[in-house]
């Protein structure tokens, strides 16, 4: 308890920024949005007292800015541990960690979002382009201001449920609230903030890689299992659809009979299967690692009330 | 002897279990969605709330109810700050209380019976 007694919420949270530093960023904004909620609770249902007053008795009920930080970490690190599917064992064979990618539920997420980044990249990045476009375009005009405003907005929002797709299918953990906005701000203040935060030009920024990215992602998912299933299944439409006369052809001529075709391509098949689960596994954890860094505020950045120049000592109520 | 450690430390360890119980029958009692601030406001006896040691510590728990799918959420914007978050149990909800009830009553009793000798 070295940090002086918060006298505003926007000092209470700033502490309980500080007393997280380290912490997941998406952590601090949940932990944020908590606290923010509940303060302002507790301000409207007792009108009568100050805001000082009432975070002095905050320590006590809802908990210190430590206090709220440890909790927030420790719960975090419970639930992460409860929620997450175990990881399978690592095997120690060669061959056990080639295959052992196809019991790696973490695998067919990723596999799973490289086919639909295709959908979300392009609507992203047509969204982002439309908004910017129209936004310079009306500038000129007396709409234009608040267009600018509104279209910011929806990226933000847009960011939350890309994060929300990211954890559930990349495992990799985002925010689950909005970001923190200051309150008791002229709005104007509030809105030229939303332009100076990097995160919403970080945002736009992942938005428009979004597209090459998902076409990217897409083409390589759909290769990968198009080729590899087409090779696995080559001996059996061999076999029953034209008894066995395939194989492979040069200038009309059979020069490998199917019967040695065949095995070579299902052995082929097979493996090129298990490496695009290795690449969709290995796409999942970088493209996580990208999102991550792009669409979560780092838990200092941000434009936020300096910490208070330190008040006078005040009385604690005895508890 | 200094046992206030001790004593904190165990409180933490019984609260990882009750919070959860506790605030899925106070969900399931009320027959309106109720809001976090609200919840830890019914919980609080004489400033303190006594399940859970500090408030902030249900917010993350009731989180935790949500995403397992035992309480609804929806967000309804507020005039004192931002959007509130209302909870509300779900039907899988209250069958899960009634499961709890069952297990808590039983590890009181035991705890109880020990403890008498």
């Amino acid at each position: 308890m070295n940090a002086p007694i918060p006298q505003t919420i926007a000092q209470y949270l700033q502490q309980v920024r500080v007393a997280l530093a380290g912490a997941d960023r998406a952590v601090v904004q949940d932990a944020l949005y908590d606290a923010e909620e509940h303060l302002r609770a507790e301000l409207a249902a007792n009108p009568g007292v100050s805001e000082a007053d009432m975070l002095r008795r905050i320590a006590t009920t809802y908990g210190s800015p430590e206090e709220v930080a440890d909790i927030y970490r420790d719960t975090e690190v419970t639930v992460s541990r409860a929620l997450r599917s175990p990881l399978p064992t690592p095997r120690s064979t060669a061959a056990g960690r080639f295959f052992g990618v196809a019991a790696d539920p973490r695998t067919y997420g990723a596999l799973f979002y490289m086919l639909l980044a295709l959908a979300t990249g392009m609507f992203f990045f047509t969204w982002s382009v439309t908004g910017v476009a129209l936004s310079v375009g009306l500038s000129i005009l007396i709409i234009g201001v608040p267009f600018v405003v509104l279209f910011i907005s929806t990226i933000r929002v847009l960011s939350l449920v890309e994060g929300r797709i990211v954890e559930a299918l990349l495992g990799v953990r985002m925010p689950r609230r909005p970001a923190y906005v200051q309150r008791g701000v002229p709005l104007l203040t509030r809105i030229s903030h939303m332009f100076s935060d990097p995160r919403t030009w970080s945002t736009l920024l992942y938005f428009v890689l979004m597209l090459p990215l998902g076409v990217l992602y897409f083409s390589l998912a759909v290769t990968g299992l198009s080729l590899s299933l087409g090779l696995i299944f080559a001996p059996v439409a061999s076999i029953f659809v034209d008894g066995m006369n395939s194989g492979v052809f040069l200038d009309g001529e059979r020069v490998v009979p199917a019967g040695v075709a065949m095995p070579f391509a299902l052995a082929v098949g097979i493996a090129v299967l298990f490496l695009t689960l290795h690449l969709a596994r290995a796409v999942g954890q970088l493209h996580g690692r990208i999102a991550h860094h792009l669409l979560v505020k780092s838990a200092a950045g941000g434009i936020d009330p300096q910490p208070a120049p330190t008040p006078e000592p005040a009385p604690i109520p005895a508890t | 002897m200094d046992t206030d450690l001790h004593i904190r430390k165990f409180q933490k360890e019984l609260a990882a279990g009750t919070v959860a119980l506790v605030l899925l029958s106070v969900l399931g009692r009320s027959d309106r969605p109720l809001y976090g601030y609200e919840i830890a406001k019914q919980l609080e006896r004489d400033g303190e709330t006594p399940v859970a040691g500090k408030q902030s510590a249900l917010y993350p728990v009731l989180r935790n109810l949500h995403s397992a799918g035992l309480l609804d959420s929806h967000v309804e914007p507020s005039v004192t700050g931002p959007p509130r978050r209302y909870y509300q149990a779900t039907t899988l909800g209250r069958a899960v209380l009634a499961d709890w009830q069952q297990a808590w009553h039983s590890t009181r009793d035991f705890v109880d019976d020990t403890l008498a000798g």
